[in-house]
């Protein structure tokens, strides 16, 4: 295995090299390096969002939650997906109009220009800083578990999370967003390939799709139905997860700036559908990796499961390519990531360009450093980690859909309310506030707080504006 | 763009409608898995033809949806 992993790790390398070289340019401004000269056509748009949305947790975190939970697991995350590619839609033609109007430089700065107060950036700004952080250290996470199964004994985990932070700073350094799209395109495809070749393996271990099935229900009959075994795929919680999903475009700063970056409005439709196309390709893999685990590995830590179900019930050229295609996921998506705090963190600067640049480089080293210590004490449960970071920064949903829908200033006062929801919501994660409001679980009785206070902020506010004013 | 603007409608009120339905008993019934089809329980292969169903709204959403860059004129 070990030469084809050579192999192919070479092959990524090279086509890493190429993209940097393209990419890279000389005296290029802040625009061209932070925001890819706002120029990117549908088919790069597409993967590159796609890239950064379905990463190492797909590719792990989805077969561990089918194998776990069950079939709901579909409607958590695929459903979830039709819904919010849809929504693009219409949010991404909205977006893309605020964005023209006030020279969209990132959301932060965006807020800070559509509120007319540093407040509503700077809350943008600490949201994604708090819930992406974790995010990308559960990439970092996933192939560390993976590395130390490929390589056992090679090197501790924090020194593969080293090797690839470090990788990823000198990537995106040399070539900026432009190369960091080029990377989540050749990542985009390897992902695709891979989950299906180990998908298809784990079909034809069982002959075909309904003796898999029949298997899964002889070990366990409560996967092929919700909630599942451990009840976790209530409606509650499926339909708090479907907010959180279709709220990634608007709250997760590095999929916001890819709708932005779109050469054109046709390019970014195209990108919708096409997003949704390849969710409904690289999840139903997993489906079949998830219920051969169910079937093959019930019980067995997650660790053991991917390693086996990836790696070691693979043909050597398969597992050494879901070693590379991993790798590959795990650098582009925290790439993206960080790679987006760096720009929100830029528009929230004001003054010299070349200072901001700077700042902006530095932080970019400060945030790597603080995934890679994350990274360390992650759990293993990647798809719950990741469903608790979208929720935490749908929260900040509202702010961010007042500015781009209101032709006029929003309300300074969602601001606020957005900001009470997510302490709400951390208090909750850190076991202080109860998660269930009577019956109904905290993140959907914190949704409809948000959606009910800032109607009623917005139509107090509309009605105060109509009122004939005072002459002094 | 009278006729995109009312296609648009349908679309969004067909994808309500399946939202709606996505989140029933009709889609997730409490512990059934069958009827079965092609050995696949049966919220899964509903709620996998509601998001083929969904993903086919967003093609044609994207064809209706009246909103122009601007400068662009409507096709």
């Amino acid at each position: 295995m070990k030469v084809w992993i050579y192999i192919f790790f070479g092959i990524f390398f090279a086509l890493l090299a190429f993209a940097s070289w393209k990419s890279y340019r000389r005296n290029r401004s802040a625009e061209e390096f932070m925001l890819a000269g706002k120029s990117i056509g549908p088919i790069l748009g597409f993967l590159t969002f796609s890239a950064a949305l379905f990463s190492a947790f797909t590719f792990m975190g989805m077969p561990d939650f089918f194998r776990n939970h069950g079939i709901g697991a579909w409607t958590f995350l695929a459903f979830s997906d039709g819904i919010m590619v849809f929504f693009i839609l219409w949010f991404g033609y909205l977006l893309r109009k605020k964005a023209k109007e006030h020279n969209f430089q990132g959301v932060a700065g965006l807020m800070v220009s559509s509120y007319g107060t540093r407040w509503a950036g700077v809350a943008m700004f600490a949201s994604a800083f708090i819930f992406l952080i974790p995010y990308v250290a559960i990439q970092i996470r996933g192939i560390s578990i993976f590395l130390e199964a490929a390589f056992p004994g090679l090197l501790p985990s924090w020194t593969w999370a080293l090797i690839m932070v470090v990788m990823m700073l000198v990537y995106a350094e040399i070539g900026g967003l432009k190369a960091i799209v080029y990377s989540d395109a050749i990542q985009g495809l390897i992902l695709l390939l891979v989950i299906w070749l180990i998908g298809s393996t784990c079909i034809s271990a069982f002959g075909n799709v309904p003796d898999l099935f029949r298997a899964v229900e002889e070990v366990n009959a409560e996967l092929l139905s919700t909630p599942g075994p451990n009840g976790l795929f209530s409606w509650q919680f499926l339909l708090g997860s479907m907010v959180a999903v279709v709220m990634i475009p608007v709250t997760q700063p590095q999929l916001t700036t890819r709708l932005v970056v779109v050469k054109d409005l046709a390019s970014m439709r195209k990108m919708a559908y096409a997003v949704g196309i390849f969710a409904i390709l690289v999840i139903t893999p997993t489906i079949f990796i998830g219920m051969y685990g169910a079937a093959k590995y019930p019980g067995v830590p997650t660790s053991e499961f991917l390693s086996q179900a990836l790696l070691f019930d693979q043909a050597a050229p398969v597992a050494a390519l879901a070693i590379v295609g991993l790798f590959a996921a795990c650098l582009s998506t925290t790439n993206a990531q960080i790679f987006a705090l760096g720009n929100e963190l830029r528009s929230l600067l004001t003054g010299d360009e070349k200072k901001a640049m700077r700042i902006t480089r530095f932080s970019l080293f400060f945030f790597a450093a603080v995934v890679m210590v994350f990274s360390t004490l992650m759990s293993d449960e990647l798809a719950l980690l990741a469903r608790v970071s979208f929720t935490g920064t749908a929260m900040m949903a509202p702010i961010v859909l007042m500015a781009v829908i209101s032709g006029r200033k929003p309300a300074k006062e969602i601001i606020l309310i957005s900001s009470l929801a997510l302490i709400i919501y951390l208090l909750s994660l850190a076991g202080v506030v109860p998660d269930h409001v009577g019956k109904l679980k905290l993140d959907l009785s914190l949704y409809l707080f948000l959606i009910v206070s800032v109607a009623a902020v917005t139509f107090i506010k509309k009605k105060i504006e109509k009122l004939p004013r005072l002459e002094s | 763009m009278k006729r995109n603007k009312r296609s648009w409608r349908i679309c969004t009120i067909l994808v309500l409608v399946l939202v709606v339905l996505g989140y029933t008993p009709l889609m997730i019934p409490h512990g059934i898995y069958k009827p079965m089809i092609f050995g696949i329980p049966y919220s899964l292969w509903t709620s996998i033809l509601v998001t083929v169903a969904l993903v086919v709204l967003t093609y044609v959403g994207s064809k209706v949806h009246t909103g122009r860059d601007e400068g662009e004129e409507e096709a």
